[in-house]
């Protein structure tokens, strides 16, 4: 999003009133970003309309504004179809994936996430995060990341199965509410005890840790949460002191 | 913003609510706001799930990038900027005070609040009462720049006068309109309008 101040500029085609909008949400998505740069290339030029469009549009709307509109359908999760094999080949972050190879990728390596082998109950450390609230008892799962739009859309509509333990990115919302409360836990890597998704998980009374670091967890992987640690207080981030909540990858015989 | 539009804003704050709820935002009658619903499920922008919608990812780019369109005045108006950065520093005591509602201070740990506490909840409450005072000329605010927005000043003080009068799950209850979610909501519509980044 622009941060500069800039007059308000509107294009001869918001003014179109009986324009429908696109059959093809790709279409419409693409279409709509690439206005947002045009708005905002001619804005920034002070040129009219006819002056920016005749003549100055082509070295002022840069191939790079193109490229940016690519990354914003990307980072919402969509991938392209493709009609020739090549495209995949030579660019398979953009395209969906062949049948059979769609997968949930590689899961969170975070550098500073602790390890350790597995002690004698088959807790293998793999990380650690700040426990919203205390539980009783710790919580075991299968992992299951949710790190796109699609995956929300696909567990909204078909339900989050039995036991899974979400491991999400960041607090902001990628976890919407009537999901949440199908988790049997969650691992978020970003926030604080305090963030929204705090709140709701202490609602739902579901086990949760947040600015979790992670590394060496998969898809489907048997995890407990240690849930029964303390909370880590608002005190604790003021003043700096670490309380962490261990999660755990169980091996062997506790899987 | 036109009628498709506001659905689809009211859908993306709701993230995955019935219909009626989204036309209650969008401001619109519940009928016109089902049959843009219904339009949005059939052409690729939302789906329809357990009676409940929620938008594609695809749709909320496209609507994302209309909101320099539709907000470039507000984001422009400095009265509407000075409430919006009020809201945003009345957010971190709300975001304390739901905290301290729905735990306990026991023995230095921190625990989950059974509410058998009725000192700790009523005083919790006050405050919150207190938190909407401080909020009530930045809705009013809000709500001259915008009067869509008055929506949330209504919803907000209708589950704080639940919450005084012993209904506590009007605070903080997610499965209704209780004051955070209310908060959270106006929260997002605001990031959304002045195109910005919810900050952890």
């Amino acid at each position: 999003m622009p941060t500069a101040k800039l007059p308000p500029v509107t294009l001869p085609i918001d003014r179109a009133r009986f324009a429908r909008p696109p059959a093809s949400p790709l279409v419409e998505a693409t279409l709509d970003l690439v206005r947002e740069t045009v708005r905002r290339r001619l804005a920034e030029s002070g040129a009219a309309w006819g002056d920016f469009a005749l003549r100055k549009a082509d070295s002022l709307v840069t191939e790079q504004d193109m490229v940016a509109v690519d990354a914003a359908i990307l980072a919402s999760g969509h991938r392209y179809d493709w009609s020739a094999g090549i495209s995949a080949a030579e660019r398979p972050e953009a395209y969906r994936a062949a049948e059979g190879e769609a997968g949930q990728g590689s899961g969170f390596a975070h550098a500073d996430a602790p390890s350790a082998e597995a002690d004698e109950q088959g807790r293998a450390l793999r990380g650690v995060g700040d426990n919203v609230v205390r539980h009783a008892h710790d919580i075991e799962g299968t992992a299951l990341y949710v790190r796109s739009n699609d995956r929300v859309l696909d567990l909204l509509t078909n339900g989050v199965p039995a036991g899974s333990i979400a491991i999400i990115d960041d607090s902001g919302g990628t976890l919407t509410a009537p999901i949440i409360e199908q988790f049997a836990g969650i691992i978020c890597a970003g926030g604080t005890v305090r963030s929204h998704l705090g709140i709701l998980t202490r609602e739902y009374n579901i086990p949760c840790v947040m600015n979790a670091k992670v590394a060496g967890i998969a898809e489907g992987d048997r995890v407990r949460i240690e849930a029964s640690a303390d909370a880590r207080t608002t005190e604790d981030y003021q003043q700096g002191v670490e309380r962490p909540a261990r999660i755990w990858l169980m091996t062997g015989d506790a899987a | 913003m036109n009628a498709r539009d506001l659905v689809l804003h009211a859908a993306a704050i709701k993230r995955h609510a019935p219909a009626p709820a989204i036309a209650a935002l969008a401001g619109l009658p519940a009928s016109q706001a089902k049959d843009e619903l219904d339009a949005l499920v059939a052409s690729g922008r939302a789906i329809s799930a357990n009676g409940a919608y929620a938008l594609t990812p695809l749709a909320g780019v496209a609507l994302q990038a209309r909101y320099g369109f539709h907000f470039a005045e507000l984001r422009e108006d400095a009265k509407f900027v000075a409430a919006y950065e009020g809201f945003e520093r009345i957010n971190v005591t709300l975001k304390q005070t739901i905290t301290d509602w729905q735990t306990l201070d026991v023995g230095g740990m921190r625990i989950a609040n059974d509410h058998s506490n009725k000192a700790h909840d009523e005083a919790v409450i006050d405050r919150l009462g207190g938190l909407h005072e401080k909020a009530e000329p930045i809705l009013g605010a809000l709500a001259a720049a915008l009067p869509r927005l008055s929506y949330y000043g209504d919803k907000l003080l209708a589950a704080l006068e639940a919450a005084e009068d012993g209904e506590h799950e009007w605070v903080s209850d997610v499965r209704r309109d209780s004051y955070h979610t209310v908060w959270f909501e106006l929260h997002e519509e605001l990031l959304r309008i002045m195109g910005r980044e919810r900050e952890e």
